[in-house]
């Protein structure tokens, strides 16, 4: 099966001289529809910035990002945009809801920036909402939601449209543990209704729900466990 | 700690914060310091302009210690420390007092020399007919004149047969060498041997010379005068002077004017009446400016308080008191405040030094040295400061009540808006119509009411723009993304949005009442104008023109306009050229028996022909506004030698009394009167161009003068052409001429230039509060534009939010201000309007829609446009809390 997200020696490098810092050296990483990925880390162990990449918000220094088959670099950054509307989902530690906007008008975000008309957009955003469990609290603002009902929210933003691939950056690190365990149980039946998943956390217990575990430390990936690891690390060899 | 380390401790943070947030710094900076600026330079202007008391002493009194004189034939006077602020002849004494003369000046000053000085205006002949010409009689070579003129070149005159003249009157035609051709059969013919300036005018015609040469004789009203040199003059003295019937301007008292209890108590009474109307309209400028600045600075301070809310919670969390919290903003109003202010002052000196040329050029009177009025100045940065403060008091407000929880949870919202403010709001308003509507319908001060109550609607809506900013909320769910976000945005961060609002509310309101009163204005005048011929038409008048001259012109007239009737004019002679001061004019008063004097035949006229008495055996066709019936009996009544005298009042009678008198440029007497036979004849007022109609016969029977005095030409339409043909024809013969043409109303164009000059103000100020808060809400909005980013917004997206969010402020105040305009603006017109005729009822109501309608849709649609074309086009980064 052909990998969602494919990164090949990825590098990425902030600064210049002598502030330069890398952020990640030659990493080569893949995900592919149905898998949940988790990738840990010590702070500054360059997480994030895999994130970002592979959403196209960044870009790298050297090597390659490609979304199903795409290569983000190609694309320009309007390609981009339109990939993070259409194929790519983020859920952030602190939600990043727009206060201003109600719960489904957050989660048809993407869709209307897509173009898609409101009434279309926002009866997909209601069903993505329904998916997560909280269609009731549709039109309440983010402000008069508890945390977990925030997280479900961004969540069901992230997958609204169909989009195969979620980056999920430390998803339930604002919440309790309860609370947490259920949005890690959701991005769980998203990645096995067909979505690739990569979960960015430092909690063991969370990796646990991940079908294989990258470990990053100050750029480099290094080492890799996983239920069917033999295959992630074929495919992982398998660059191109 | 004490209140004062804590105000060290909250301007040190403030001033590290301001440091910190430059841009937004910079942005209250420009804000407060512009306002102080452009009034510092305004007042540097005119306090350099003015020639206060002791600097003018110099070009009053040139080298000498006083000027005494004798303004009131000899009667005793008061006066104030300097005479021309006020003096007056004391009451209940005879005016048959003798003028004190030289020698007794001199004896109550002590035995000082004096040197008499005349002034009085003179008439000269110039190239281009006759000028007036102020002139100065004065010995110039003695040392005690230094100072009165400065000599460019030639000489000072050594005799009473010579003189010097200033630029304006060499340009007339006189240079050095020339006699002086000046107007009276016995005035003196000096010769020009310099050309001096005057030091207090600089574009009046000034001859000066010494006495005789000018020939100005001292008049009942402007006696003799004198220099005097000889010591400091007291103001003991100047009163001693006063009682023998002098004034005198003494450099002493006015260097060091006693206190002014030692001024008589009549002249004080007029000096401290200061104009209540006056004060009152400065203090609504004042607060209406207060009021625009503060909502402008408003929003940078809102957001400094947002920014520091976390800060604040914090230090609420550890302790700190409400009180401290207020304060850490409040700092920051006081450290920008004063920053601004002396900016504000310090650049305002500068543009007033570099304008200071530029006004000079326009004005006629010598400006004194440059001067700094510090007192004042020392008000404009207090109003820099309190307004940079009174900005950051809702702000501090707010952030000293603020949940704490909430904010250290991270919660952004404002609180609820509370519902006392809105229906203060409501009654403020309902306040300001209630006076709007006392202003409309009471009597004189009406303006001032109006204007008042205007403050105080402006002031209600203010309160009232927080529910209209939530109610646009609430209604934005069906819009689409960027203003609904924009809208949403704006509501929830109130403290931000609306004093934004309320600034561009304020400033349309503003143009919207003043349009409406403008434009108004401008309808009274067409809807009052009165047409002096009927339409097409025209008159050629003209002074002095012999009757052959006037034949000349009748066939030049007719030959440029062939198919109009062309009739000379046969009438009084009631006016003359100024070329011939000697010429005498005749004024005929004239009453019926048995009308009250104060009760005119006619209480409205235009002299169209160039005299209110026509002379004509028939009724002059060109006098409109009578009734078939009113002509034939008019002619019947010329037919039989009677006058016909026009009137708009029911006459009984059959007679009227002619007052004729007489006069020239400088003397007048009466005729005897006369009783005659006369018709009366209704005519309507708004039509009526003579008085009456004199029969040939008649008036050559009163001895009194008559001329043509104008052409009448009617019957074919003049084209624009035709009318610059005579206007050129008739200048061909006379200066003195002139060609009017019945035009129907012209609109002024002065109403357009008010109205653009409004809008643009309007646009300015609108500008200024949109961008503003635009882009504060920008940097605010920085966390939703990342999230924006990262769920796939193109970098387009910023530019439609900040195009939107200046819409939503824009339109909004728009809308409110210009309702809120309507109130003052419908009510002034009532005052405005209402003419001078009580008995009539008048009121115009012109509203400018155009203008409306461009200030409220399209300066917010321009405005955003301007906003989506320099928006940054980028989208942040998330920033992710590692």
């Amino acid at each position: 099966m052909s990998a969602v997200l494919r990164m090949a020696e990825v590098t990425r490098v902030h600064g210049e001289g002598a502030t330069e810092v890398h952020a990640l050296r030659s990493v080569s990483f893949a995900a592919h529809p149905g898998e949940l990925v988790a990738v840990m880390g010590p702070s500054g162990s360059g997480k994030s910035t895999l994130l970002t990449l592979a959403g196209g918000l960044d870009g790298p220094t050297s090597g390659v990002v490609s979304v199903e088959g795409v290569d983000l670099a190609g694309v320009g950054a309007a390609g981009r945009a339109r990939m993070r509307r259409t194929s790519i989902g983020y859920v952030f530690q602190d939600f990043n809801l727009i206060p201003a906007l109600t719960a489904v008008e957050n989660v048809a975000l993407p869709l209307e920036l897509d173009g898609v008309r409101s009434r279309t957009a926002r009866a997909g955003a209601r069903a993505a909402l329904e998916e997560v469990g909280i269609a009731d609290l549709a039109d309440r603002f983010p402000d008069h939601m508890s945390g977990g009902q925030q997280q479900r929210v961004a969540i069901a933003r992230a997958v609204v449209g169909d989009r195969r691939l979620i980056l999920a950056d430390e998803p339930t690190g604002a919440l309790d543990s309860e609370t947490g365990e259920s949005i890690l149980r959701l991005l769980r039946a998203r990645c096995d209704a067909g979505a690739a998943g990569v979960l960015v956390t430092h909690e063991a217990r969370h990796a646990a729900w991940a079908d294989r575990v990258v470990f990053l430390r100050d750029g480099v990936v290094i080492d890799e466990t996983g239920a069917d690891h033999a295959d992630a690390l074929l495919d992982a060899g398998r660059i191109r | 700690m004490s209140a004062l380390a804590s105000w060290r401790l909250a301007l040190r943070l403030a001033r590290r914060d301001a440091m910190r947030h430059r841009g937004r710094s910079v942005l209250v900076l420009v804000m407060i310091a512009l306002p102080v600026l452009a009034v510092t330079a305004a007042d540097v202007v005119i306090a350099t302009q003015e020639v206060s008391g002791v600097e003018s002493l110099d070009r009053r009194l040139g080298a000498a210690d006083a000027l005494v004189e004798v303004p009131a034939g000899g009667a005793p006077m008061l006066q104030a420390f300097d005479p021309y602020d006020g003096s007056t002849s004391a009451d209940g004494v005879p005016a048959d007092h003798e003028p004190p003369a030289a020698a007794e000046v001199s004896d109550v000053l002590g035995g000082v020399r004096l040197l008499e000085r005349r002034q009085g205006d003179v008439y000269l002949r110039t190239d281009d007919g006759v000028a007036y010409v102020w002139a100065t009689e004065v010995d110039l070579r003695d040392p005690l004149t230094r100072g009165l003129f400065d000599l460019g070149s030639g000489r000072w005159p050594a005799d009473s047969s010579e003189v010097v003249v200033n630029r304006e009157v060499r340009d007339q035609g006189y240079a050095v060498g020339d006699r002086l051709d000046l107007v009276g059969d016995d005035a003196p013919a000096p010769i020009v041997v310099g050309i001096a300036e005057s030091t207090t005018s600089r574009t009046m015609p000034v001859v000066a010379g010494p006495i005789g040469s000018l020939g100005i004789e001292p008049s009942e009203w402007s006696g003799p005068a004198w220099l005097a040199a000889g010591g400091d003059v007291s103001w003991a003295e100047v009163e001693e002077l006063n009682a023998l019937g002098a004034t005198a301007l003494s450099r002493a008292v006015l260097a060091d004017p006693p206190p002014d209890s030692e001024a008589p108590e009549e002249i004080r009474a007029w000096s401290s009446g200061t104009d209540d109307a006056m004060v009152a309209a400065i203090v609504l400028i004042v607060v209406m400016a207060l009021l625009e600045v503060v909502l402008l600075a408003g929003p940078a301070f809102a957001v400094t308080a947002r920014r520091q809310a976390r800060t604040l919670a914090l230090m609420a969390s550890a302790g700190g008191t409400p009180a401290q919290s207020r304060r850490a903003i409040i700092g920051g109003g006081v450290v920008l405040g004063t920053v601004a202010a002396l900016l504000g002052v310090a650049l305002g000196i500068g543009a007033g030094r570099l304008l200071v040329p530029v006004v000079q050029h326009w004005s006629g009177e010598w400006f004194g040295p440059f001067d700094v009025p510090w007192l004042h100045l020392l008000g404009i940065a207090l109003f820099g400061l309190v307004s940079a403060v009174l900005a950051s008091v809702v702000p501090a407000w707010i952030a000293s009540r603020q949940d704490v929880v909430a904010v250290l949870s991270g919660r952004r919202a404002d609180t609820r808006p509370s519902l006392r403010s809105p229906i203060l709001g409501v009654v403020l308003i309902g306040v300001g119509v209630a006076g709007s509507a006392y202003g409309a319908t009471s009597g004189s001060s009406g303006e001032f009411a109006i204007a008042a109550s205007a403050v105080v609607a402006v002031l209600g809506m203010i309160l009232l723009v927080p529910v209209v900013v939530a109610g646009v909320a609430r209604l934005a769910g069906r819009l689409p993304l960027s203003p609904r976000y924009a809208a949403r945005d704006a509501a929830r961060h109130r403290t931000r949005t609306v004093p934004a609002v309320a600034a561009v509310a304020a400033t349309v309101a503003g143009v919207v009442a003043l349009g409406i009163a403008v434009t108004s204005d401008e309808a009274e005048n067409e809807g009052t104008y009165q047409a002096m011929l009927p339409m097409g038409d025209g008159a050629v008048t003209a002074y002095d023109l012999t009757p052959p001259q006037w034949r000349d012109l009748h066939g030049a007239v007719a030959a440029k306009v062939p198919d109009a009737d062309v009739v000379l004019v046969d009438g009084l002679v009631e006016s003359t050229s100024m070329a011939e001061p000697d010429a005498r004019s005749y004024y005929l008063e004239t009453r019926a028996p048995g009308v009250p004097r104060h009760q005119p035949l006619l209480s409205m006229m235009a002299t169209t022909f160039g005299s209110s008495v026509l002379v004509d055996d028939d009724m002059p066709e060109i006098v409109r506004g009578v009734s078939d019936a009113g002509r034939r009996r008019g002619d019947a009544a010329l037919a039989e030698g009677r006058v016909v005298v026009f009137t708009d009042r029911p006459v009984d009678a059959d007679r009227v009394v002619l007052r004729p008198s007489w006069s020239t440029m400088d003397d007048s007497g009466n005729l005897p009167r006369a009783t005659v036979p006369a018709t009366y004849v209704p005519i309507d007022r708004s039509e009526a161009s003579a008085s009456l109609v004199i029969p040939p016969a008649v008036i050559d029977r009163l001895d009194l003068p008559h001329a043509p005095v104008a052409l009448a030409v009617s019957g074919g339409r003049i084209t624009p052409e035709q009318e610059e043909a005579v206007t050129e024809a008739v200048q061909a013969v006379t200066n003195d001429g002139g060609f009017y043409v019945e035009r129907g109303y012209q609109a002024d164009d002065e109403t357009v230039i008010v109205q653009l000059v409004l809008a643009g103000l309007g646009g300015v100020l609108m500008l200024g509060g949109t961008l503003t808060a635009t882009f504060l809400a920008l940097s605010d909005a920085r966390p939703d534009l990342a999230t924006l980013s990262a769920v796939g917004a193109s970098p387009r997206r910023r530019r439609w939010i900040a195009a939107s969010y200046a819409l939503v402020i824009g339109v909004v105040g728009a809308v409110l201000g210009a309702a809120v305009g309507f109130i003052p603006g419908i009510a002034v017109t009532y005052p405005l309007t209402r003419g001078w005729d009580p008995e009539v009822e008048a009121h115009y109501l012109d509203v400018p829609w155009l203008m409306i309608l461009g200030v409220v849709v399209a300066l917010p649609l321009v405005t955003a446009a301007l906003v989506a074309l320099f928006a940054r086009s980028r989208l942040p980064l998330v920033a992710r809390v590692d």
